[in-house]
């Protein structure tokens, strides 16, 4: 019997906690990345998105756990780590009076490249980052958010990392410049991993392979988009877009399926009709039967039938409001007031 | 090594291309210049025993606190106010090389600095050559002897103004840091009297403390050896004890900001 050897994580995270005076940023996280996946980091303000990724970048110590990367122990070897990281940081800070080339030759060389490896290093990451020769030429002090964020994440993939730790890299960019951003991860797919910090929910749906969401530096949920849905969201929703009465409409569906519930109803312009929105807890098949039924059903005069995923909003919104709801401010487990019975009263 | 002189390659490139130490530099040489010229033209008439190249050692020294601000100040404080520290401490750069890398590059600019001051005498020896002689310009052990001195004197206060600037996040609070840091220490040294006395006539405290702590307290006055070109061993080391106590704590203080 053969077994296929399975390659080591890029990242294995274990038990890592922080804490920052009373505050206790991380409670023991626990996570690993694979080689190429593109993951991404969500959870509110004050979750300790940055803190993860502050030690997994080895700018901090974390106060116990373990943390690896590419099988280097953080914390026994720090520098070694930084080898194998790129790593761009919140705001992109970047000095104001260095044109890009020169920040990018510094940065080369400060990462150990030298010579034709370094020249080649850093055309091929000005044409990654679509950054052309005249705006290599440019001071950075000069450069819109855009091509400054550019410029960061060309300085992460300078010394062709294993993992590119990305903090908010498209926070305050426009359409366009995310999707740069989002080609470039495209890009390198399959050959770095990265890990993704990001409040645009939307984006992290198109572009990562998993999402890991933490809320008060605890880890409440993990997966693909799939598993969250199925984790988080129980019922099957789809939507309506017909003629016709709701109370009606509720009735015939009411017949087939007890559970299904309208949630949303909403005028479709011009047309006169109505988009309605509806949940059931007993799968797809059902809403398809409902289909089925309403079709036969002359006056409701269906035009559009969707079955609908819940996106990574209302993912995260249910993820992350439990956990929002049991701790305090400093992300203490809140006293829940004791309940006496009626008796002792 | 290699980050060390990677930094230390970019901090002299910045001070290079900034308007501020050239501004500076410019100012400082200028009024150095007038001074050093007023001095040799009232020589005989002054009671003034060392040296005249001692004069424009002595004016290095004490312009030194206006001088080592503007190149220190920005080394750190620039770098925290923008966030780009957290940046280059995401390279594989250690703490102890950025600090020595910053310091090197100041510490070496003002040394340039120090060099162009030292032209002065040059020129006037090798346009008056008869005046140069008679002014003993042409020994060259007083150079060496004064040259010395600075280099020495240089690495502590550059070192002061380093950990002035990684205190901060604001240049001009880094700049008066450093400048009351460095007038503070002159004061202490212009001011404190006696000499050290030999190790067997230790009497009092104040005796131990002058024999222990001499160079630092009466370094000043060792510059009366350098000037004729006797090297106080003891001066040189004291200084670069200070040098390396202000740069260690400069070190301590980037290691905690990351922490």
């Amino acid at each position: 019997m053969t077994s296929e050897a399975k390659p080591l994580p890029i990242v294995e995270v274990l038990n890592l906690k922080k804490k920052y005076g009373a505050i206790q940023a991380l409670k023991g996280i626990s996570f690993s990345i694979g080689k190429g996946e593109i993951v991404g980091f969500l959870g509110p303000n004050g979750a300790g998105k940055s803190t993860t990724l502050r030690i997994l970048s080895g700018l901090i110590p974390a106060d116990s756990g373990e943390a690896k990367v590419c099988g280097v122990d953080l914390a026994e070897e720090e520098g070694e780590v930084r080898r194998h990281i790129g790593y761009l940081a919140e705001n992109n800070p970047l000095p104001e009076d260095l044109r890009v080339v020169e920040y990018l030759n510094f940065r080369a060389k400060l990462k150990g490249l030298a010579g034709s490896r370094k020249r080649e290093r850093i055309k091929i990451v000005l044409d990654i980052c679509d950054l052309e020769r005249k705006d290599s030429e440019r001071k950075i002090g000069n450069l819109s958010k855009g091509f400054r964020q550019r410029v960061g994440i060309a300085d992460s993939l300078l010394a062709e990392p294993r993992l590119v730790i990305l903090d908010e890299p498209t926070i305050g960019l426009d359409p366009r410049q995310s999707a740069i951003t989002r080609k470039m991860m495209e890009r390198l797919r399959g050959e770095v991993s990265f890990l993704l910090s990001s409040h645009i929910l939307s984006e992290v749906e198109a572009c990562c392979d998993r999402m890991i969401i933490l809320s008060h530096g605890q880890i409440v949920a993990e997966g693909t988009l799939l598993d969250l849905q199925k984790e988080f969201i129980n019922s099957t929703v789809f939507e309506i877009v017909s003629l016709g009465n709701r109370i009606e409409l509720q009735r015939v569906i009411r017949k087939i399926d007890d559970t299904c519930e309208l949630i949303q109803d909403d005028p479709v312009e011009v047309t006169g009709k109505r988009r309605f929105t509806f949940a059931t807890e007993k799968g797809s098949e059902v809403a398809e039967s409902i289909l089925k039924r309403l079709l036969e059903v002359d006056q409701f005069r269906v035009s559009e039938f969707q079955i609908t995923r819940p996106d990574l909003e209302t993912i995260f919104l249910r993820a992350t409001k439990k956990n929002w709801e049991d701790q305090d401010f400093l992300g203490r487990n809140k006293k829940r007031p004791k309940i006496t019975s009626e008796k002792n009263k | 090594m290699r980050e060390y002189l990677v930094i230390l390659r970019a901090e002299l490139f910045g001070l290079f291309i900034s308007p501020a130490t050239y501004v500076a530099s410019f100012y400082f040489l200028s009024l150095l210049a007038i001074g050093f010229r007023f001095f040799i033209e009232s020589f005989a008439t002054t009671d003034w025993i060392l040296p005249p190249l001692a004069s424009l050692v002595t004016g290095l020294v004490f312009g030194a606190p206006a001088l080592i601000p503007f190149l220190t100040m920005r080394s750190f404080a620039e770098e925290r106010r923008l966030g780009t520290l957290e940046t280059l401490m995401s390279t594989p750069v250690g703490s102890l090389s950025l600090v020595f890398g910053k310091w090197s590059a100041s510490y070496l600019f003002f040394l340039l600095i120090c060099g162009c001051a030292f032209c002065f005498p040059l020129l006037l020896l090798l346009l008056f050559p008869n005046q140069g002689e008679t002014l003993g310009f042409t020994n060259f052990e007083q150079w060496i002897g004064g040259w010395l001195f600075l280099m020495a004197f240089g690495a502590s206060f550059s070192a002061v103004g380093i950990f002035a600037s990684s205190v901060t996040r604001n240049q001009m609070v880094a700049g008066m840091l450093s400048f009351t840091l460095l007038t503070l220490y002159l004061s202490i040294m212009a001011f404190s009297l006696g000499d050290t006395p030999p190790t067997e006539s230790i009497n009092h405290f104040s005796d131990f403390w002058n024999a222990s702590l001499g160079s630092f307290a009466n370094g000043l006055h060792k510059l009366q050896h350098f000037a004729v070109g006797l090297i106080d061993v003891g001066t040189i080391f004291h200084q670069l004890i200070l040098g390396f106590f202000f740069l260690s704590l400069a070190t301590l203080q980037v290691e905690r900001l990351n922490h």
